[in-house]
């Protein structure tokens, strides 16, 4: 690449002065180089050249035409003016020709303040229209989905929308309808636009025609306050920018961070923060029911568990968080944990994973650079939608191929060259045949009857990973059952031995900070930054002689022990076990027998409910630090609201005060530097390298564990598959939510052979059973898995979705009745 | 409901067979044509049909169906006759023609008989310039048109 | 005279393939060919001065010879969208003589190494489809189409492709995006079809007038051909006649033929003995004459000279009882219709221009409205996405520039008259 540079780069001249840019850049992105300003309505810099709106012609020496400087790509020594009596006749002609039919009510246009056309015609329109007819009449402000307004009258076809469904979204729902000057954006069958990334049509529309419903009206651009931040909710980590108005959330838009978002949010990001304002919040501390001040809530979380670690010793006390919390937070607890109160009861999570990998950790735009794409058991449409729109944009515009191995069918085998489908609850078997043949040996004959993928085609997936050149793994670890996190990690070990292929991968767990969870050590076995606790030497070195050695509890094994008594308190972080964790209801009885059970929440849960003293969590909006994103990327979450309770470590540090631990941070700068210098791969984590794009953190060290073969538990029914769903009706879409026109109605996905077996049809009401529990739900005859298995989309905690899951089982069972 | 015939599913295979692997798309002119055949216009259903078949939206069906002229979104009688009323044909008199017709018909341009048999519509340039004035029924051409002739084809309508 | 396109194009029977072969020595030219390499072909064709018989005079051959090397495989598609008012001699071809397209198709196909031809009719030849695709299946059955085609071992497979309707499907990149199943909307250039064409495939784009004449090159050599017509525009070409003629009709002459003669000595001159007005020349986009211009001799250059294009090759003829406002409305009305609405320019002005000449036409004209018309006119020239900006000026401009008169006309009798018509 180095030597090519040179041929690569292009040099012109653009009114007078020269600019060198790379081969293919079209010359208004080279003009905006030497700050000359050519002005555009349909080019946008991910959508491509499309030269329709006219508004950039510009003159090119040796051209006998004007040009459209959005679709003219640079040549070597090309002369090129934008500020002749030529250009300028006819910016004012095109833009006359654009007002033409465009209504005059920028005073209440939402675009106001924000609007290309506003500003072109500013700077480069004529005084006046001599238009004398009556403008074209469209209809105004109507619905295009519950939560975007369309104005047809404002409209300038400039098909910025319309490609962006094309081109990004890629699902071609909104299009232009008709010919002519009657050509107009639409839907099929004026169909609500309710996409699952329908709202960035509203950012890159250069008029007011497409307007986000919510915040009409509500406020003047001007009169926002803008926070640069991230979405808090999967993670991807997405920027964006939180408008505010008097501590109130107004909108959200995007905030281009190619490394991450590559300039789009999802409409989870855009409508899903009516939490911030939700009457469902846990507004203040109480102590059994009753409101009390922060400080005695703390001061009486730290007598008690003091107490309790006196009477029962430290091993009587546990902590599960999440990785909704902010490194930040999870740091401080899990240092709580191990140094004030000397326990490695400390999870996050119910499924196994281990820290590091064995190979690089690839990131974002690795998507897009690799050879091959290699997903394992991950649905990005529904988990981690920004991946979903890179993964379309890296196969279908950057020659990337991909292979698919999951247990049900999603939205990306549409993009896949091979696509393989396993037996719901085989992925361990499934990933060691795969490791076999990646060794270039045969699967073997039975693999097909355990999995439902032959040796053949698993030949077939490694013969394609070993000829492709780089290699990017995306697997959701949370999606694999039993320990078979493990062997694929082994998997990934064989791949990154080969010769001849880079390979790299990203754990790709939907929850926001999942990735900096793992990273602070929230694990019962391995420290901070990947420490596991057979290193002892290097742990004592970081943390002291004080600090604890002994394998800590699993958050399974601690609800466990509260059953049994063994456990006496526990603090639950961000984390609503009684509705997520497997069999909800009796996780519930469980924590009923704890001493001290106290939830650390930022909204109310049928967890928080059982409480003896509840802690309110800021969360995003209102919380500053620092998430790391699949692609191990770690970046800056600022805050855009302001509240009077602490932040979230700033309560861990007030108990961790009274427990005399240690001098409190003075801010939250101070904990990020402390986990710079504590966490292994952290240590250029600073809030000044992170603010702009983020930064990647270091490799964490990798934990290898040798896999041990669950199997399949047998028994009778079909093996159930919990599948996410991006606007599930949960306590942060609440029935108020923007998005509730989303939630979907509880079915099951059956295989056709399994269906008939049992006599049912689509659209039948069944109940599902299983681990004591019945769950309703209709029938959908899709073939989403192989006989054998059915997957039940989690679409709202009502459902009581995981009351269907046996604790401690590799897979569930359940079983299905009319 | 919108099925396609069989001996539709016939001409579509036939159709399909045009244009290379991968590339099916190519055929949805010719399906939509077809289906505006079997039900005179072209309904939603046959849209979701057509984009099923062709794995495109039907969004996008239907973004390229009312891109095209001939394509009908409402229903037409069971003729449609359409007069070119494009400079040839207006020098040679095809508005007289056509208040002619609207006459006889009882229809103004744009409209359909209330029996459901005529629909009397304007078309730009027919490239028949030579033969002008001209008027098609149902796809098929007749020109020179006289008011005589305009009789004998619409008596020749059953 | 020479008749190439229209030689004995009234036999009965034409279209069957054994008329064909038996009264033009149909398909012979393929023995010819397939003696020579491709390239000596295109050679051939580039020697015998043929243009392209579209509109735009592009010469054949050259075409032909910028196809992008070595990329496989390759396409042609014939371009019988014939809709540029005016025009109409496409379809005396296709439905007089299908063989001859299908020869011409055949040569173009094995000069060019491509495979699969498709014949991409405007939506309302429906009858012809019919009658296109028997002549096709003939050939087959003759061995003139498929696989190893007369022991040549070159392979061709031939296809009809029905439009729907669609003005702007006859510029080149619209009809390749309306083959390709999207909508009709022009395509950026560059790439231009012969790198990037019909599925992103290098891809010559023919008329089928331009494809009709390649048999007789190959059969009586270039230098026949380039006997006919003038210095730079040679051969014969196809010409519509139609308007206040008497006997209007498509007519084979060689190029460089006085306009005169075309109205008087073919088409019979003006009917009901009017005097000529005005004329267009080349279909409806290029811009209109008045009648001194009209012993401008009907080739290329000449007409280019005389300030207008020969186009498509369609003489409209207005005569003296003609108001050219009324039919430019009707033209501005096509183009208003006929605008696929991508680009700015072309939409808005397209509609903008006929209200005002609608206004005009209703008597409710003002004098500075032949100004704004004008102006309109340069800020929609050469600032459009496609040439049908360009194409939908060319009227509008033109009656301005030769028969202001017959604006100011309209607007003087402001108050008195009815209106003259609209549309
Ligand atoms: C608006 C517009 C309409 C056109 N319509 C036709 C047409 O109907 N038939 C045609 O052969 N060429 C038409 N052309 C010209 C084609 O773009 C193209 O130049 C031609 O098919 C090339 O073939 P040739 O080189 O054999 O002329 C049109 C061009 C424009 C800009
Ligand atoms: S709605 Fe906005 S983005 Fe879409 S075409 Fe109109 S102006 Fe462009
Ligand atoms: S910005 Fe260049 S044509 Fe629209």
């Amino acid at each position: 690449m180095d030597t090519a540079t040179q041929t690569d780069m292009v040099t012109l001249t653009i009114d007078g002065k020269t600019v060198t840019v790379p081969k293919g850049t079209v010359v208004v992105d080279a003009a905006k180089k030497v700050d000359i300003e050519i002005p555009v309505f349909c080019y946008h810099e991910k959508l491509g050249p499309f030269g329709c709106c006219r508004m950039c012609l510009v003159e090119v020496e040796k051209m006998p035409k004007m040009a459209t400087a959005c679709t003219l790509a640079v040549g070597e020594g090309m002369v090129v003016k934008t500020n002749t009596d030529k250009v300028e006749k006819a910016q004012k002609g095109v833009l006359e020709f654009t007002l033409l039919n465009h209504p005059l009510d920028c005073p209440v246009c939402d675009k106001g303040g924000e609007c290309p056309l506003q500003d072109n015609t500013f700077k480069f329109g004529p005084p006046d229209t001599r238009m004398e007819y009556n403008r074209f009449h469209r209809d105004k402000a109507t619905p295009l989905s519950p939560v975007i307004t369309i104005d047809r009258e404002r409209c300038i076809a400039c098909q910025r929308c319309t490609r962006y469904s094309d081109i990004i979204e890629k699902d071609q729902a909104l299009v232009m309808r008709n010919r002519g000057f009657q050509n107009r954006v639409s839907t099929f069958n004026d169909e609500p636009y309710d996409t699952r990334f329908s709202g960035n049509v509203i950012d890159i529309c250069p008029v007011g025609a497409l307007t986000n419903t919510d915040f009409r009206f509500s406020a003047r651009s001007w009169d926002l306050t803008n926070a640069s931040t991230l979405c808090g909710h999967c993670a991807c980590n997405c920027n964006m920018t939180l408008g505010t108005r008097l501590n109130e959330m107004k909108r959200i838009t995007t905030r281009p961070n190619d490394l991450v978002d590559d300039g789009w949010i999802c409409d989870k990001a855009r409508w899903g923060y009516g939490f911030t304002k939700s009457k469902n919040r846990i507004a203040q501390p109480r102590n059994q029911g009753h409101s009390v001040g922060i400080q005695e809530a703390c001061t009486e979380v730290a007598a008690s568990l003091k107490k309790i670690v006196e009477a029962h010793g430290p091993n009587s006390v546990g902590f599960i968080g999440s990785g909704y919390g902010l490194n930040e937070d999870l740091y401080s607890y899990q240092k709580l944990f191990r140094m004030g109160l000397g326990t490695n009861n400390i999870d996050h999570k119910t499924y196994s994973d281990t820290t590091g990998l064995p190979v690089a950790h690839f990131d974002l735009l690795d998507v897009e650079t690799s050879d091959l794409v290699v997903l394992i058991a991950s649905d990005p449409t529904e988990e981690l939608p920004i991946l979903d729109l890179r993964l379309k944009k890296a196969v279908t515009r950057k020659g990337v191929s991909m292979i698919v191995l999951t247990d049900q069918q999603t939205l990306m085998d549409k993009y896949s060259a091979l696509s393989l489908r396993y037996n719901v609850g085989s992925d361990g078997d499934l990933l060691a045949g795969l490791n076999t043949a990646l060794q270039g040996q045969s699967a073997g004959s039975d693999i097909e009857n355990k999995t439902g993928v032959s040796a053949d085609q698993l030949k077939a997936c490694a013969e394609k990973i070993k000829s492709a050149g780089k290699v990017c793994v995306i697997y959701n670890p949370a999606a694999l059952t039993g320990s078979s996190i493990h062997t694929l990690k082994q998997c990934l070990a064989t791949a990154g031995g080969l010769a001849d292929t880079q390979v790299g991968a990203m754990p790709a767990a939907p929850v926001t900070n999942a990735v900096g969870a793992m990273d602070m050590g929230v694990l019962p076995d391995v420290y901070p930054g990947g420490l596991a606790l057979s290193e002892s030497e290097a742990i004592k070195a970081k943390w002291g002689d004080t600090a604890p050695l002994d394998k800590g509890l699993s958050a399974l094994e601690m609800i466990e022990k509260a059953k049994s008594g063994e456990l006496k308190a526990l603090v639950v972080y961000r984390s609503n076990p009684v509705n997520d964790f497997p069999s909800g209801h009796e996780v519930g009885e469980a924590l009923k027998k704890l001493d001290l059970l106290v939830v650390h929440d930022m909204m109310e849960t049928e967890t928080a409910k059982l409480a003896h003293i509840v802690l309110p969590s800021n969360g995003p909006g209102f919380d500053e630090g620092t998430t790391t994103n699949i692609g191990g990327r770690v970046q800056l979450r600022t805050k855009g609201l302001t509240t009077d309770n602490p932040a979230d470590w700033k309560i861990v540090s007030m108990i961790a005060k009274v427990l005399g631990q240690e001098t409190a941070p003075k801010d939250v700068n101070a904990v990020t530097a402390e986990i710079a210098e504590k966490v292994n791969g952290y240590q250029e984590i600073k809030r000044s390298a992170i603010r702009r794009e983020g930064k990647s953190r270091e490799a964490v060290t990798s934990v290898n564990v040798t896999p041990v073969s669950d199997g399949i538990n047998t028994g009778n029914g079909l093996v159930l598959r919990v599948a996410d769903v991006l606007f599930s009706h949960d306590k942060i879409l609440d029935a108020e939510s923007d998005l509730a026109h989303q939630f979907q109605p509880s079915t099951v996905h059956l295989n056709e052979k399994d269906a008939t077996g049992l006599g049912v049809k689509e659209g039948d009401e069944v109940r599902v059973t299983g681990n004591g529990h019945e769950v309703k739900a209709e029938v959908r005859v899709s073939n989403r898995c192989n006989p054998g298995g059915v997957v039940i989309p989690k679409v709202s905690d009502e459902q009581g979705l995981m009351f269907l899951v046996e604790a401690g089982q590799t897979v569930s069972r359940v079983t299905i009745r009319k | 409901m919108f099925a396609f015939t069989e001996a539709s599913e016939a001409r579509i295979e036939k159709i399909l067979a045009k244009y290379p692997e991968g590339r099916k798309i190519s055929a949805l002119l010719p399906l939509l044509t077809l289906a505006q055949a079997q039900e005179g216009y072209i309904t939603p259903e046959a849209m979701v049909e057509i984009g099923k078949r062709l794995n495109v939206s039907p969004a996008y069906v239907e973004s390229v169906c009312t891109f095209y002229t001939m394509y009908y979104t409402k229903p037409v009688g069971k003729y449609v006759v359409k007069f070119c009323i494009n400079i040839s044909c207006h020098l040679n008199g095809c508005d007289n023609l056509l208040e002619y017709t609207e006459k006889k018909l009882g229809i103004k341009e744009g409209e359909t008989t209330p029996d459901k048999k005529f629909t009397l519509l304007k078309e730009e340039c027919l490239a028949a310039c030579c033969e002008a004035p001209v008027m098609q029924v149902n796809n098929k051409y007749h020109v020179n048109m006289t008011p005589e002739k305009v009789d004998q084809v619409l008596a020749s309508c059953r | 005279m020479t008749q190439i396109l229209f030689k004995n194009i009234d036999t009965p029977n034409l279209t069957s393939i054994d008329v064909y072969e038996k009264t033009l020595d149909g398909y012979q030219s393929l023995r010819k060919a397939f003696e020579k390499k491709p390239e000596e072909v295109v050679e051939m064709v580039k020697a015998s001065g043929l243009r392209g018989r579209g509109g735009a005079g592009f010469p054949t051959g050259l075409k032909w010879s910028f196809l992008a090397k070595d990329v496989f495989p390759r396409y042609l598609a014939c371009n019988a969208d014939e809709s540029e008012p005016g025009t109409c001699k496409d379809r005396d071809l296709i439905m007089k003589n299908p063989h001859l397209l299908i020869e011409g198709m055949i040569l173009c196909s094995y000069a060019c190494r491509i495979e699969t031809g498709y014949i991409y009719m405007r939506g309302e030849f429906w009858e012809y489809e019919e009658l296109m695709d028997k002549a096709i299946d003939e050939a087959y059955a003759k061995g003139y189409l498929g696989k190893n085609i007369m022991g040549s071992g070159f392979n061709l497979d031939m296809y009809t492709h029905m439009g729907a309707g669609a003005y702007i499907c006859g510029e080149e990149s619209a009809l390749l995006s309306s083959l390709e199943g999207y909508r009709g909307e022009p395509r950026l250039k560059p790439p231009f079809p012969a790198v990037e064409g019909l599925y992103g495939k290098p891809t010559i784009v023919n008329n089928v007038e331009t494809l009709c004449a390649v048999p007789f090159i190959l059969m009586n050599g270039p230098e026949a051909y380039a006997a006919i017509g003038t210095e730079k525009s040679k051969g014969t070409k196809l010409v519509s006649v139609s308007g206040h003629v008497k006997k209007p009709g498509n007519y084979e002459v060689p190029l460089g033929t006085p306009t005169i003669d075309l109205i008087e000595k073919y088409a019979g001159g003006i009917r009901d003995g009017n005097k000529l007005k005005a004329f267009i020349p080349g279909g409806s986009s290029v811009p209109m004459l008045p009648a001194s211009k009209a012993d401008v001799p009907y080739d290329y250059e000449s007409i280019m000279e005389a300030g207008s294009m020969l186009g498509s090759g369609a003489l409209i003829v207005m005569d003296d009882t003609t108001n050219v406002v009324v039919e430019t409305l009707r033209l501005a009305h096509f183009y208003m219709h006929e605008s696929c609405g991508k680009c700015t320019p072309c939409r808005e002005g397209t509609r903008w221009m006929y209200q005002i000449l609608t206004d005009i036409n209703n008597k409710k004209g003002k004098p500075e409205q032949v100004d704004l018309l004008n102006d309109i006119c340069d800020n929609m020239s050469f600032k459009c996405f496609c040439p049908l900006g360009d194409a939908a000026v060319g009227p509008v401009a033109s009656s301005i520039k030769y028969f202001r008169e017959d604006y100011e006309e309209l607007i003087a009798s402001m108050k008195t008259g009815q209106p003259v018509g609209t549309i």
